[in-house]
């Protein structure tokens, strides 16, 4: 009886409490980890030169591919609105729809997850490796702070770069749905533009690129704390870098469903 | 001078539990002991890298974990670490390597930066025309420790800590690595811990050895006193046919214990 209960009750309860342990350890290390990172910022310890680098890298180097996805995501939004607009509403409704998807999700969604895989494994790779590798120590130990020379030039890069992609990619995104509207549909440009402006916010352009500043700031933040938690070699940089791109999907996720009850209500 | 006190370090299990030990300033001291028994432990609470669970480590009479940041700051400032696997940074060039054992903010391309980061490269016995622009992963092993020494020795530190500085290197290169932390200490005068492996490296080239075994200090004593202690796990470590033995001993004394396990379990 006792087994059994200590089987069917008390294993699954202290499964969730390791697991509630090391939610509550990740959120600790983060929160000190921004709090450095803007330590680092205020006292002016982080290097431009680094923090150019960094944007080369984030943003020049990722655009080719958020173009490709912007495009793909204005593309199948155009086609499949238009599927399930044809002969019930009026087809120029189709430009509102597109421009909403693409401004309110696809843009910064698709934009973060292509950042994701581009950056965020990228850093959390490098980091880790030269963690295993003691160079993080060494940085220490030549009195150096891996936080100003590592992590806030991400981070700062990161915050700046990820809304201006967001930005392209939501214009290049309504423009390509645009031309597959009128390729695959035949809806004509003043048509689509006069369906986007007849349901269009300004504010939706503001939580777009709000959207694109948070992402743009967990994605190297989660990147750089799962670096500095690398532990046991190659094996354990593979296994940090795994980690941390599903912990970036994730938070990513639960971050986007949150934002509309925040602010667009 | 540097003083651990009672120094107590745990990775879910003990490694070091209460170590006291002094080095007296220009002293060379070199920790030897089986593998796994907080060598190289002991060495990174000595400037921060570690933080003791309990007891403190003082140098110069600082603390570098009560005393606050600056006075770690200050330590780091004095203390040079020589990496196990010289921690070179991969991206950058040995020349920015060796910038970096340079106060910050230095402008690597003035010329009397250059000029430090060469002598810095000819004191560790490498070309600087030859390798001031190679990425670490263009070096040998030998080379790589070389400039990972040279790294540390460019900020002219008064502490020196060596992590295991000899081991994977051919006999030719641990005889000159051995030959440059001699001559370095003669030039400079400085402070230095060696974990090493190498125990005749150890008995020429230190003032005292210490032995660490089970998390605490078993030995310590001059290089004579070493080989002539009657301890015989010190004798094991002074004398390579002794720890030959001492190694067959053990695996046979394993290999026994694992034939009664199976004996145990069979029905």
């Amino acid at each position: 009886m006792n087994k059994l209960i200590r089987r069917g009750l008390l294993r699954p309860l202290a499964r969730v409490g390791r697991t509630a342990e090391a939610v509550a350890e990740h959120a600790g290390q983060m929160a000190s980890l921004s709090w450095g990172v803007a330590a680092a910022t205020l006292r002016g310890r982080v290097s431009m030169r680094s923090i150019i680098d960094q944007f080369w890298e984030m943003g020049v180097q990722s655009l080719p591919l958020v173009l490709v996805t912007a495009v793909i995501s204005g593309v199948v939004t155009t086609q499949q609105g238009g599927y399930q607009l044809t002969s019930t509403i009026p087809l120029y409704v189709l430009g509102s729809v597109v421009a909403s998807s693409v401004v309110l999700e696809l843009g910064p969604v698709m934009t973060s997850f292509v950042l994701i895989g581009r950056v965020g494994a990228r850093i959390t790779a490098e980091i880790g490796t030269m963690q295993v590798s003691e160079q993080i120590d060494a940085l220490h130990s030549l009195g150096r702070d891996p936080i100003a020379v590592l992590a806030a030039p991400r981070v700062i890069a990161g915050t700046i770069t990820t809304p201006l992609l967001v930005s392209i990619a939501n214009v290049v995104g309504i423009f390509a749905g645009m031309v597959a509207a009128r390729l695959s549909l035949g809806l004509g440009y003043q048509s689509f533009l006069y369906g986007a402006r007849m349901y269009w916010h300004s504010w939706d352009l503001l939580y777009s690129i709000n959207k694109g500043i948070v992402f743009g700031f967990i994605i190297p933040l989660i990147s750089v704390h799962m670096g500095f938690r690398t532990r046991g070699g190659a094996e354990g940089v593979g296994r940090s870098t795994t980690a941390a791109v599903v912990f970036m999907i994730i938070s990513l996720l639960v971050l986007d469903a949150t934002f509309p009850s925040l602010f667009l209500n | 001078m540097i003083e651990y006190i009672d120094v107590h370090k745990a990775f879910d299990v003990p490694v070091l539990t209460g170590v006291n030990l002094t080095v007296q300033t220009g002293e060379t001291l070199s920790i030897v002991g089986p593998s796994g028994t907080g060598k190289s432990v002991l060495l990174k609470t000595t400037n921060g890298l570690l933080v003791p669970d309990q007891g403190d480590v003082r140098v110069d009479g600082e603390s570098a974990y009560f005393d606050g940041d600056e006075t770690l700051r200050r330590i780091r400032g004095k203390v040079g670490y020589v990496f196990q696997y010289a921690a070179l940074f991969d991206s950058m060039t040995v020349c920015e390597n060796i910038c970096a054992g340079l106060p910050l903010g230095v402008n690597i391309r003035e010329g009397w930066v250059l000029e430090k980061v060469a002598q810095a490269l000819e004191d560790v016995n490498l070309d600087p025309r030859q390798v001031m622009n190679k990425l670490p992963a263009e070096l040998s092993g030998g080379m790589k420790k070389r400039v990972g020494l040279a790294r540390t020795i460019v900020g002219r530190p008064e502490i020196l800590l060596y992590d295991e500085p000899v081991t994977g290197l051919d006999p030719v290169n641990t005889a000159a690595v051995s030959r440059l932390i001699r001559d370095i200490r003669e030039k400079t005068g400085v402070t230095s811990i060696i974990v090493t492996h190498d125990i005749e490296q150890a008995l020429e080239i230190s003032d005292r050895v210490a032995l660490l075994e089970h998390g605490v200090l078993r030995f310590v004593g001059t290089p004579g006193e070493f080989q002539a202690s009657p301890d015989p796990v010190v004798r094991a470590f002074a004398d390579r046919r002794l720890a030959a033995e001492a190694a067959v001993r053990i695996m046979e004394e394993d290999a026994a214990d694992l034939k009664k396990d199976m004996e145990e379990e069979t029905p």
